[in-house]
């Protein structure tokens, strides 16, 4: 037995979400633990490393030596590859900035270890602790000790393979159609164009896309997510993703250097993220955008959220799922309505036969879009091709 | 009492990649990923193959 500890916020995982809720609780005033399993912060890799870079000045994050290159869009490539292009403040929240992953979660932690948090890894959740149905801590191991650590607010931000959320008894379990299985090489000696994010769409990925994100000249992410209730057989992302780029000499040409997967939610977000003093963040709490499968940006955004009330509640001294409800209704209030929004497209999308896909991509083609939303994006096609709408009539 | 199938996951690193997507979606929590170290617990698992479908490389066989 190592000696327990006491905190007034831990935070379990370092990933992004966890970073930013632990740093925005020290700014508070809080005393803050976050314990990752891991050794290494940002390590492995585990995502395509393309964000969108709006929303960064408002969560205090800095660009930094992360970026690889700043993109200008997306091009969004149908089945037949017609290609529908689209600049970057339109292409949703995957798109603008190239990272380099594991060096943006390791500055986030830094930032939170400078805003006066506790970090320590290779330390892991192996239980919630729990005290007539109330959150009052965890059950942590760290170099083969096991501790409790005692907290007035616990955190669980450990990302898509989260316990902890079921642990403390919040429902976090996913249906395979609201699953993405993922893989990705990265792959230099390629002919990519550091341009743009491209999306490949249709059969050749079913439920999910290729794609490709630039991290340099000639080199860049090769990607495939796959809707898990579209998997007939063993490896099957791999072999979709093999055959994708054999049939690329753009990209077959290349060496993969790397390889990487995971798994991504695409579900609609939880239901419930907090009871009493608990709660849930980030990819953990399944706030994945669930049509573009980017989750950096809403973990953030909530994680901020999430920091300032465990800090308040924290220091009123009441941690009730009452006080941590205006976490719940605070990240709703920014992400719910679109995350809703693109969980009932995506569901459309995954259902579209490549035909429809090719005919929906080449009406977007012709038109100036001023504004990409979904109202634009209808009328194009109901222009060019009537018959086609008719699917879409749910969003009208 | 009907005997189980066998579950494997190929965890030496030949083909698992440590990506965590069958640990996330396994229904009954019951896959645990330890940096490189992969294990199930046999009694808890129903042998769903929800997780065989899930990796991506295939490192999950039952049989
Ligand atoms: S077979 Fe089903 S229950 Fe068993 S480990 Fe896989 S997903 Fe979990
Ligand atoms: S999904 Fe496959 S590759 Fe990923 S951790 Fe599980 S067994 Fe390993």
């Amino acid at each position: 037995m190592g000696s327990d500890l006491k905190t007034d916020v831990l935070v379990i995982g370092a990933g992004p979400a966890g970073s930013m809720t632990a740093k925005w609780a020290a700014k508070h005033g809080a005393s803050v633990l976050m314990i990752e399993k891991r050794q290494e912060i940002g390590s492995p890799v585990r995502c395509g490393e393309g964000m969108s870079k709006d929303w960064l000045p408002d969560v205090g994050i800095k660009p930094g030596r992360w970026v690889n290159v700043e993109v200008e869009g997306a091009r969004i490539f149908s089945p037949n590859e017609t290609v529908f292009e689209i600049n970057e403040k339109h292409a949703g929240n995957e798109v603008g900035y190239v990272v380099e992953r594991d060096e943006f979660d390791k500055q986030l932690a830094i930032d939170a270890a400078n805003a006066g948090v506790e970090v320590r890894l290779k330390t892991a959740a192996t239980g919630i602790l729990k005290d007539d149905g109330k959150v009052v801590g965890a059950k942590v191991k760290q170099f083969g000790t096991t501790f409790d650590v005692h907290a007035k607010v616990t955190v669980g931000a450990d990302g898509f393979e989260s316990q902890v959320g079921r642990w403390a008894g919040i429902p976090t379990n996913i249906a395979l159609k609201d699953m993405d299985s993922c893989l990705q090489y990265r792959m230099t000696n390629v002919d990519c164009d550091v341009r743009f994010c491209d999306f490949y769409l249709g059969k050749v990925a079913p439920g999910g896309y290729v794609w490709i994100f630039p991290k340099a000249e000639g080199l860049a992410n090769v990607g495939i997510g796959v809707q898990v209730s579209q998997i007939r057989s063993m490896a099957e992302p791999r072999d979709y993703l093999d055959r994708w780029i054999a049939h690329h000499p753009a990209y077959s040409k290349g060496k993969k250097i790397d390889m990487v997967g995971g798994g991504v939610s695409i579900s609609p977000p939880l239901k419930q993220t907090v009871m009493d003093g608990f709660m849930v963040v980030g990819d953990a709490a399944r706030m994945i955008d669930p049509l573009t499968g980017g989750g950096i940006a809403n973990g953030c955004i909530a994680g901020k959220i999430c920091g300032t009330v465990a800090a308040q509640a924290a220091q009123r001294g009441d941690s009730s799922k009452e006080a941590l409800l205006e976490y719940d209704r605070g990240w709703r209030a920014r992400l719910e309505e679109k995350l809703y929004r693109n969980w009932l497209a995506k569901e459309k999308l995954c259902s579209l036969s490549d035909e429809t896909f090719d005919k929906v991509v080449d009406a977007l083609k012709d038109v100036k879009l001023q504004k990409l939303n979904v109202h634009n994006i209808l009328k194009a096609v109901r222009d060019k091709y009537p018959e086609v709408t008719k699917e879409f009539e749910a969003f009208l | 009492m009907p005997s189980k199938k066998s579950l494997h996951i190929e965890s030496s690193g030949q083909l698992c990649i440590y990506c965590g997507a069958c640990v996330g979606i396994c229904p009954l929590n019951c896959i645990y990923l330890d940096e490189t170290r992969i294990t199930f617990d046999e009694k808890v698992c129903t042998r769903c193959e929800i997780c065989v479908k899930a990796c991506p490389v295939g490192a999950i066989e039952i049989g």
